[in-house]
């Protein structure tokens, strides 16, 4: 079925569609971004995209990202990164405080942790879809990253990002 | 070499991975950072004397404009036309192109980098970020996109040589990210990330879908045609990307 829906799909090519996951549904240990290749075909859940057409990029783009590991370890050299340990400032958001740390070891962020306030939050949570996003994100993680897209726009938001804690640690 | 500036109501993270003279570099950080500064003088709402503000109260003529306002001006036309409204500088009920002018600026700030040497470096503003040249060692930049519920956690990892990634979401500021064509706050997505060549185009239009909601993934679906791809994650917790993100692993 995953095969024929792709040949019959594979000649419409410049059909461009975003792949649809519902990663809630995903093992707990996928990253994100195989699970986006190999989902798509198996996972018929698909809106706002296109149902039937959806699995042809992902099936097409499958072959070429078959590095399953993230490069965690693989190029351990200069990041200019200090070791150490490196906390954000403490910031206070509507919603409670958040504060982030990163440690640092070898040139490369071996681990990122943030607290979080415990109420007044959760309603604006999907319990589920944060475990799986969570299951993805920490793998992705894993890969030591130059910089990070967020939605920071004001100082305070600066001040409790990853960024801010890269930006400690390479300074 | 990283440098950290607040500029624009925001932070300016600058990494310049050149292998210069320190004293390059360092008068490098600073000629950005300076023109940083002129555009915050220049377009700050928030500054009366700014030329964005004398121009909104009618006290400058729009062709006694500087040729940055009227091109920033332009643009915000095109992008309002191109979004269908969802991109609106006029969507507070007067001329606010902050949303527009920080990408802008930070391109015009790597495309001046690039001219006066620098050929490998970052400008990220506010979570914005404009990648130009490899990064340490001669790879990709990594550049991980925020999760869109945790601070410390990453949702993708994205490889990029020469180009620009935004991110919009309503983890910042709320409900407080309005939909201009109902005037209603946003619903429907919490973060949208858009690659591509041009940092100001890459962020109106991050913006643009995060306004429009579920809708907003079929438009940005669309603009990959125009070398933009994306990713983006619902309320509830669905992640999607464009076939060609340049996801890292």
């Amino acid at each position: 079925m995953r095969r024929s829906t792709a040949a019959a799909v594979g000649t419409l090519t410049g059909a461009a569609l975003i792949l649809g996951v519902r990663l809630s549904v995903q093992p707990a240990a996928v990253p994100v971004s195989s699970a986006q290749a190999d989902s798509a075909a198996e996972e018929p859940e698909i809106d706002a995209a296109g149902a039937e057409e959806t699995t042809a990029p992902g099936s097409a783009k499958k072959p070429s990202g078959k590095k399953t590991t993230a490069p965690a370890g693989d190029d351990a050299e200069e990041d200019g990164l200090k070791a150490g340990t490196f906390k954000g400032k403490a910031v206070q958001h509507t919603y409670g405080t958040v504060q982030v740390t990163i440690k640092v070891a070898g040139g490369k962020v071996t681990s990122a942790n943030a607290t979080y306030p415990t109420e007044g939050f959760s309603g604006t949570i999907n319990p589920n879809a944060v475990k799986s996003l969570n299951a993805s994100a920490l793998k992705a993680q894993s890969a030591d990253v130059d910089a990070v897209s967020g939605a920071t726009l004001t100082t305070g938001a600066y001040k409790s990002s990853l960024q801010a804690a890269l930006d400690k640690a390479g300074a | 070499m990283r440098h950290v500036e607040e500029v624009m109501g925001t932070v300016v993270s600058i990494e310049l991975a050149d292998d210069l003279p320190e004293s390059r570099l360092r008068s490098l950080a600073d000629e950005t950072c300076a023109w940083l500064h002129e555009v915050d003088a220049r377009f700050s709402t928030y500054k009366d004397d700014s030329e964005v503000c004398r121009f909104r109260r009618g006290d400058l003529r729009l062709e006694d404009c500087s040729a940055d306002l009227r091109l920033v001006l332009d643009r915000c036309a095109d992008l309002w036309r191109d979004t269908g409204g969802y991109f609106d500088a006029y969507a507070g009920g007067q001329l606010d192109p902050s949303g527009y002018v920080k990408g802008w600026s930070v391109e015009v700030a790597s495309r001046r980098l690039a001219a006066a040497g620098s050929h490998r470096h970052y400008i990220g503003a506010g979570g914005d970020i404009r990648m130009r040249g490899s990064g340490p060692g001669g790879r990709p930049w990594r550049v991980g996109v925020r999760h869109p519920w945790e601070a410390d956690k990453l949702a993708w990892v994205l490889n990029i040589t020469d180009g620009a990634v935004a991110t919009s979401g309503t983890y910042e500021r709320g409900a407080h990210v309005w939909n201009p064509v109902s005037g209603a706050p946003a619903t429907g997505l919490r973060s949208v990330t858009v690659v591509g060549p041009d940092l100001a185009v890459a962020d109106a239009w991050a913006t643009a879908a995060l306004a429009m909601g579920e809708p907003g993934l079929t438009w940005l679906a669309k603009r990959a045609a125009e070398g933009y791809e994306s990713a983006a994650v619902t309320d509830d917790g669905r992640a999607f990307t464009s076939p060609g993100l340049p996801v890292a692993g």
